[in-house]
């Protein structure tokens, strides 16, 4: 397409696709986006970019997009094309039915991360008051759920402490189970800026990743740990801390509990926990451990950056709680260059923290079951709630499976490609009597629903985002929504004719009503965000413009906890028939399961998911870069292409899960966080062998 | 049939209790029956009560049932204790 040369217009909004929430000028012609520029004045990204947000925009007109409502009694008849009345009216109608026939907590609902937070915010809402249970979960059960748990159990906030450009006062870098210059490109760069400054660069993960060693980013130290010991991994380096006596003991004193102080340092300082011990466990070099340690706690400005790789595990939430104890114990919290932040992944996976779209919680990270937080619901929507906790999006599933769970409505989500256990969703959903989809495209969830509401991209509504850094942003609307209604006006259709009467005119009100009723977003509103540009929560009248870095004076949960995090090995193994761990992860140019970047020319930099092997794992199986390999798990197994690469040790198998002909969640097993059902994607033992002496792939 | 399978019900139980067991006793029951209350759909707690009931749940870990037994004391509607973020602290 030819660049032209004058838009006639130009309107400032966020990148949906991770959580950097860069900010850009989207300019049109004649109604189409052709350009995407950074917004120098974005505080995110100050005007840089990647080439998911600058380029891949062509996907909210891809010839696959569906504008039409569509409705189906089962899902092998045709779809039929209905108008959004009829469309509201039948799902009101069967979720109705079914809560008649099997109770009202037998239908549900999960929202997006790609929605805007009054979108989530709504969606939590229409459980609640239509629905009249607390069904409701986020996409962030699968991805960071531990860290809202860990982080909460520690210091109180399941955010971020720090903002972006608090890295760059940073005297150390530790980054675990994250790879930010493929995954979070922008903040990736503003890693290397800092690390070309002289900060020190630590990392722990299993992957030699563009991290650990790229033009302008080398490790100092990489732990290469193998998947699955985070835990035992970051206990060794509190051993370290704590026989060592590196810790801040005037920061503990000041600011944590400690009784839970003396605990935690019995628990780590145990022998079982000393580098000697744990170094051949976890595949790594002792003396290592001790150094990342040392470095870690001597600062004297360190900072925490982690990702998927700590929480999507069956510990998930002990590891984030590792992170949190290693912060308090050094004092590095509570100050610029300081912290622990996770890289959240999709664009608005912190708002769908933050706005309770949780089966437990209500917005702000308030327990339904508590009588004073419920009340002020009741009192603002004015009816009475469930004082009960709800289902998690797995046991929807569960119960789904077992004939106690019915209907749900699933709002720009595509479980069957993103959850754990491919055959378990499709069984559950295939068990319902109704489901609601609600996206841009026919998605492989939608092939088994029975109502399709067709979404509205991030260019086509008003609202906000909020990213990684705790930062609300404007969502701009640029052009109509090409289905007639933005997710926001659907979602209210839907709680209409479901009998809870509500009206917004618009998404600034959804706002406000949030403002309302959490205290961390009550000094916020359109306006305010419209004149500082963005603005990071708590935003009340104690900080009315906002908070750049939390936990300086004391912790939301006043002392700060150490948390016991006691080592417990994934019942994942590698055994003889399975000797190899597969771990997953993202590639630059594509954005989690590809929906939205596999329709856009960005394919061109990646086109397939491929399987990262060691040289002598493959020279074993007669395997050469290129080859086919059929890829074998407990639970499943699915074809890929072999490319050698020293990214991975021996031992572990490495692919990204882009493309949904690959089917990579047909091999993850259906092992997940003990807190918080989070799966284990990042540890599944497999067995690879050529695909022409293979077995037919079973389960495709 | 159960309202979630009991082989999962009692693995996600015996994970929760797994996290908990370097706890002090009391805490250690604590943290445990706090998570089912504020965490669990109460259908999913009645099923592992009726699995308990019925078996007497021979492979639940000890400070489950512990932790179960100080949950059915407290009918929830009277409960007046706050709820928190799991964590054995109060
Ligand atoms: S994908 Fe992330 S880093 Fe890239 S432009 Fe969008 S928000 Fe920025």
């Amino acid at each position: 397409m030819p660049i032209p040369v004058k838009p006639d217009r130009s309107v400032t909004t966020t990148c949906a696709y991770c959580g950097v929430g860069c900010g850009f000028k989207a300019e049109t012609v004649e109604g189409r986006v052709v350009r995407m520029i950074p917004w120098k004045e974005g505080k995110a990204n100050h005007g840089h970019s990647c080439i998911k947000g600058r380029f891949a925009f062509d996907y909210y007109q891809h010839p696959d997009r569906i504008t039409t409502p569509m409705i189906r009694k089962n899902v092998d008849d045709p779809w039929q094309e209905v108008d959004w009345d009829t469309a509201f009216a039948y799902a009101a109608g069967e979720f109705k039915r079914i809560q008649a026939e099997h109770g009202t907590t037998s239908v549900g609902a999960v929202s997006s991360s790609r929605c805007t937070n009054e979108e989530i915010f709504l969606m939590q809402k229409f459980a609640r008051v239509a629905l009249r249970n607390n069904n409701i979960d986020n996409c962030s059960r699968i991805c960071h759920s531990p860290t809202q748990f860990g982080l909460s159990a520690t210091l109180g906030a399941g955010a971020a402490s720090q903002h972006f450009d608090s890295i760059l006062q940073s005297d150390v870098v530790l980054v675990v189970g994250a790879n930010p210059t493929e995954g979070h490109p922008v903040f990736g760069s503003m890693m290397k800026r800092a690390v070309r400054r002289g900060a020190r660069l630590l990392v722990i993960d299993p992957r030699r990743t563009e991290t650990v060693d790229s033009p302008h980013c080398r490790a100092e130290v990489h732990l290469a740990l193998r998947p699955g010991t985070n835990v035992l991994v970051l206990n060794s380096v509190a051993h370290v801390i704590v026989r060592e006596r590196l810790y801040n003991e005037a920061f503990v004193r000041a600011r944590c509990d400690g009784d839970d102080f003396e605990l935690w340092m019995d628990l780590v300082g145990d022998d079982r926990y000393s580098p000697d011990v744990v170094g051949p466990e976890a595949g790594l070099d002792p003396d290592d451990i001790r150094r990342l340690a040392r470095i870690y706690a001597g600062g004297p400005n360190s900072t925490i950056y982690y990702g998927l790789g700590v929480t999507e595990h069956s510990q998930g939430s002990t590891g984030v709680m590792c992170l949190g104890n290693l912060t308090m114990a050094t004092g590095m919290v509570g100050r610029e260059g300081v912290g622990v932040n996770p890289l959240r992944g999709q664009g608005n996976v912190q708002g769908g923290s933050c706005l309770g779209s949780w089966p437990h919680m209500l917005t702000g990270y308030r327990f339904v079951t508590d009588d004073v937080v419920r009340g002020s619901f009741e009192d603002e929507w004015k009816i009475t709630l469930d004082s009960e906790p709800g289902l998690r999006l797995p046991n929807m599933f569960d119960a789904a499976v077992t004939g106690s769970f019915k209907a749900i409505y699933i709002q720009g989500e595509d479980p069957i490609q993103s959850d754990p256990n491919r055959h378990h969703v499709e069984a559950a959903l295939r068990s319902m009597e109704c489901v609601v989809v609600q996206d841009l495209y026919l998605s492989e969830t939608a092939k088994l629903a029975h109502v399709f509401f067709p979404g509205s991209s991030s260019l086509e509504k008003d609202g906000t985002f909020t990213n990684a850094e705790r930062r609300v942003s404007m969502v701009r609307k640029v052009i109509e929504p090409l289905g007639g209604l933005a997710d926001w006006q659907i979602t209210v259709g839907f709680m209409n004719a479901m009998g809870y009467e509500c009206h917004y005119d618009h998404p600034s009100e959804v706002l406000d009503e949030i403002a309302r009723t959490s205290p961390a977003y009550s000094g916020m509103s359109f306006d305010k965000i419209e004149a500082l540009g963005s603005v990071q929560w708590p935003c009340n009248t104690d900080a009315p413009e906002g908070t750049e870095v939390l936990h300086t004076v004391t912790f939301p949960r006043g002392k700060g906890s150490f948390m016991l995090t006691g080592y417990l090995p994934t019942s994942e193994r590698a055994t003889d028939q399975y000797p190899l761990l597969l771990t997953t992860g993202r590639i630059l140019s594509q954005y989690n399961v590809g929906t939205q970047t596999r329709r856009t020319a960005n394919v061109a930099w990646h086109d397939d998911d491929v399987l990262e092997i060691s040289a002598d794992d493959a020279a074993g199986r007669g395997l050469s870069s290129g080859d086919r390999a059929t890829i074998t798990s407990r639970y499943g197994s699915t074809e890929l292409t072999v490319s050698i690469s020293e990214r991975v040790n021996p031992g572990v198998v490495y692919t990204t899960f882009h493309f949904a002909h690959t089917m990579v969640n047909n091999l993850t097993s259906d092992l997940d966080d003990w807190a918080t059902n989070c799966p284990e994607y990042k540890v599944t033992a497999v067995d690879v062998v050529r695909a022409s002496i293979a077995q037919p792939v079973a389960g495709s | 049939m159960s309202f979630i399978e009991t082989e999962r019900l009692v693995t996600m139980a015996n994970q929760i209790a797994d996290f908990f067991a370097p706890y002090p006793s009391a805490r250690r029951i604590e943290g445990v029956r706090n998570h089912l209350r504020n965490y669990w759909d109460p259908r999913m707690r009645q099923a592992l009560y009726d699995h308990i009931d019925a078996t007497g749940g021979p492979e639940l870990r000890p400070h489950v049932l512990e932790a179960v037994a100080v949950l059915r004391e407290a009918a929830p509607a009277t409960e007046a204790k706050k709820a928190y973020a799991g964590p054995p602290r109060d």
